[in-house]
């Protein structure tokens, strides 16, 4: 029991939003704009637009290991240290393991950002539509459920947010992939656009595109007007952008939600439960702990959006319980945390262009290309269900190369200050089925540091991907080889569930609330006053990158709810 | 807009935003790694001379005048466990040895062209710390600002891309 300073009235905000990642950041712009009083709240440390990214003008001797990880930081982040998002320059921007563990029945990469902005801030920048090839797909191969929604439901809202957020991208007008509302398109590298000629040339029905990323190639009104500029090629994009250049809550949606003079937000605030009251049968409002203070908290409001990361939010709901909810807050279905899905990758194939070695670049360009989803596509049928995309490109090799050489001195030096070889390579994304045995779930003993259950990963990939992968490094090495590449080599680095960082599906929407734990609107089936609208609500995974679904569907959600209050349905 | 002006009018929208005092102070650390190798400046001086064999001045200046024995020295301290900073030190220590077995003198007196058959030895005898040496060598100096600046083309703000271009005579490599 503890006394609260705050009069209740001075805790009660119109909504209150679960996370200031991609999705919470989108809430918060869409409630306060339709006039509500919205208290965002974040786990994570504040993280101030420009000034606290403490990295991002720097020079590189300015870093003291030049990215390079301690001996320290490997042991208070054992599992984030496995993988490369995690570095020097990003240190203070990811959850420390040794705050917050997890446990793995199976192998599972969870990347935590620590910071408002949530990984909006070093979110790879993708962005890519779904089609209704994938909306349909679970219901034509009578996997999981049906998504309650198609194309045609959200195809508005991917227009609205693209306008805001800025995508950059060339049309194709393919049905496996519909275009966005672009912005120009970055240029290829000579070699990118040979080995697309080629592709298309050799493999009718497929093709190679510049990547849809979410950098303004050059920023329209719509985004200098919350105080964006253009991308100036520096590709130091997840140190946070002064430029404001790529999408960020920070660069994005922040701004004009706290134009409105109706957001609070309120970082370093570990929410722990949803709490119900079950006379009213809906969510009265949250329980925090304070990071810092470790003070427990609670807020109220009339609706919340729980944004906090597919896992984060699914183990939020796991963990408010009620009598009227004992396996977690509208979990009737048993399907929270079930459904884990991720895309799998590190497979592909890359070699030696040995042309245009008069041919250079100036400029960093964040950003490869993209060939789209190919297989399972019109007549071409696989002994595997869905089908991948591939990310990558050229580049023209730097200082780096031969340092396993044994080499040194003057001819050494030398050799490094010209720029060296072009390469090019093709790395796979694939989608994985959502499969009810691949779940998260809530340790009934083990707490982290503020109190929250430990989450338990249990997941991995199945047949279908086992097969699927087969495709992706041999089409890979084919396509590359038949384009001229030389020394073509194919790899699989080995994928495990999480390290796509494109989790999803751990609170999956659905018409059945039997089967399904959030409606077409993302709203809980059961409490009609709160809406997951983050990656949990994933029905199946896509090949493509998810995150411009979730700005999409949070708009869209946001709109329906407050359209619920006017109406005084929710 | 100007870049300039951009940056400007994006720190002034921020300031309206609202934001409880935070960031938890440094935790308490716990490492069970052990204290690091200690480093002598004369070590630190023969870490100095072989970096500038393996990148010597040339029409540009070297590792040594790049001072790319501090990154080489703070990496190894930090970035790796103390048993692969004993084996580094170790190496460092042999090929001094060596030098005075084979030329009469500690490596950092011998003559330029000594110094180069010596790093050749320690390439065969001790290919690990040769391989080590080597690379933090390399990083350390093309990414401190004499290397960067001068051995290459350093453009920290391009403004543009252009992915598809001649190249220039003389064109160096982009530091980034």
């Amino acid at each position: 029991m503890y006394l609260n300073i705050d009069s209740i009235k001075d805790q009660t905000y119109d909504a209150i939003v679960i996370g200031s990642g991609i999705s919470g950041g989108w809430a918060a712009k869409e409630l306060t704009e339709k006039g509500l009083r919205v208290l965002m709240l974040e786990k994570g440390h504040k993280l101030d637009h420009v000034t606290d990214y403490e990295y991002a003008m720097k020079d590189p001797w300015q870093t003291k290991y030049n990215g390079r990880l301690t001996e320290e930081q490997k042991e208070s982040h054992p599992k984030l240290a496995r993988d490369y998002p995690y570095n020097e320059m990003t240190q203070n921007y990811w959850m420390k393991d040794t705050d917050s563990n997890y446990k793995e029945v199976k192998r599972f990469d969870w990347y935590r950002p620590n910071i408002v902005g949530g990984k909006s801030i070093m979110w790879g920048r993708q962005s890519y539509r779904l089609s209704d090839i994938d909306f349909g797909a679970n219901a034509r191969e009578g996997i999981a459920v049906d998504w309650p929604i198609r194309y045609k439901d959200v195809a508005p809202w991917y227009s609205y947010v693209e306008k805001f957020a800025g995508i950059s991208g060339e049309k194709l007008n393919l049905p496996q992939l519909p275009d966005s509302e672009f912005l120009p398109p970055m240029e290829m590298y000579c070699v990118e656009k040979e080995v697309r000629k080629r592709i298309e040339k050799n493999f009718p029905g497929r093709t190679m595109t510049i990547g849809r990323v979410a950098n303004l190639s050059k920023a329209a009104q719509a985004q200098m007007g919350v105080g964006r500029a253009s991308c100036q090629y520096r590709n130091k994009c997840s140190l946070g952008c002064p430029y404001g250049a790529y999408f960020s809550t920070q660069s994005c949606t922040l701004p004009p939600a706290a134009k409105t003079g109706r957001l609070t937000l309120r970082p370093d605030s570990v929410v722990t439960e949803v709490m119900y009251d079950e006379n009213k049968k809906r969510a009265t409002g949250v329980r925090i702990v304070d990071a810092v203070t470790m003070q427990p908290k609670e807020y109220y409001a009339s609706i919340i959006f729980v944004c906090g990361s597919t896992l984060g939010s699914t183990a939020v709901l796991l963990n408010s319980k009620s009598n009227r909810f004992p396996n977690g807050l509208g979990n009737d279905s048993e399907q929270l945390g079930h459904n884990l899905m991720d895309h799998h990758f590190r497979i592909g194939a890359s070699g030696d262009w040995e042309g245009d070695l008069d041919k250079y670049y100036i400029g960093r360009r964040a950003n490869g290309i993209y060939v789209p989803r190919y297989r399972n596509i019109g007549n071409d049928k696989r002994d595997y269900l869905r089908g991948f995309g591939y990310q990558g490109g050229g580049s023209r090799q730097g200082w780096q190369r031969n340092i396993a050489e044994m080499s040194f001195g003057a001819d050494y030096k030398d050799e490094l200050t010209k720029p060296g070889p072009w390469t090019m390579g093709l790395g796979g994304f694939g989608e994985t089925l959502p499969y009810y045995e691949n779940r998260m779930y809530l340790d009934k003993n083990e707490k982290d540091k503020w109190g929250m259950p430990l989450v338990v990963f249990d997941a991995e990939l199945k047949e279908n991907e086992k097969k699927m992968r087969i495709d992706m490094m041999n089409d890979a090495k084919e396509m590359l080889e038949s384009s001229g590449v030389k020394n073509v080599k194919a790899y699989d680095r080995g994928s495990y569930l999480g390290m796509a960082i494109h989790e999803m599906g751990t609170a999956r929407m659905g018409r059945d609330p039997k089967t399904s734990v959030l409606n077409g609107n993302n709203q809980l089936h059961a409490v009609k006053n709160v809406f997951v609208t983050d990656g949990a609500c994933m029905v199946s995974a896509s090949c493509v990158n998810p995150s411009l679904t979730y700005m999409a569907l949070t708009a869209r959600a946001a709109d329906f709810a407050v359209k619920e209050m006017k109406r005084k349905s929710i | 807009m100007q870049r300039r002006e951009a940056l400007q009018q994006a720190a002034l929208m921020m300031g309206a935003m609202l934001s409880a005092p935070t960031l938890a102070g440094a935790m308490g650390r716990v490492t069970n790694t052990g204290p690091s190798v200690a480093v002598s400046p004369d070590q630190e001086a023969l870490l100095a001379e072989v970096a500038d064999v393996i990148i010597p001045t040339t029409s540009t200046p070297g590792a040594k005048a790049a001072g790319a024995e501090k990154f080489i020295v703070r990496v190894i301290r930090d970035c790796y466990p103390k048993a692969d900073q004993e084996k580094f030190y170790a190496g460092l220590a042999k090929l001094d040895a060596d030098s005075k077995t084979k030329f009469g003198k500690g490596f950092a007196a011998l003559e330029n062209a000594q110094k180069i058959d010596m790093v050749k030895h320690a390439m065969t005898e001790d290919k690990p710390f040769f391989l080590r040496m080597k690379e933090l060598t390399t990083t350390g100096y093309f990414t401190s600002e004499i290397g960067a600046t001068k051995a290459l083309e350093y453009l920290p703000v391009p403004g543009q891309f252009n992915g598809c271009m001649p190249m220039k005579p003389g064109q160096k490599a982009w530091a980034l």
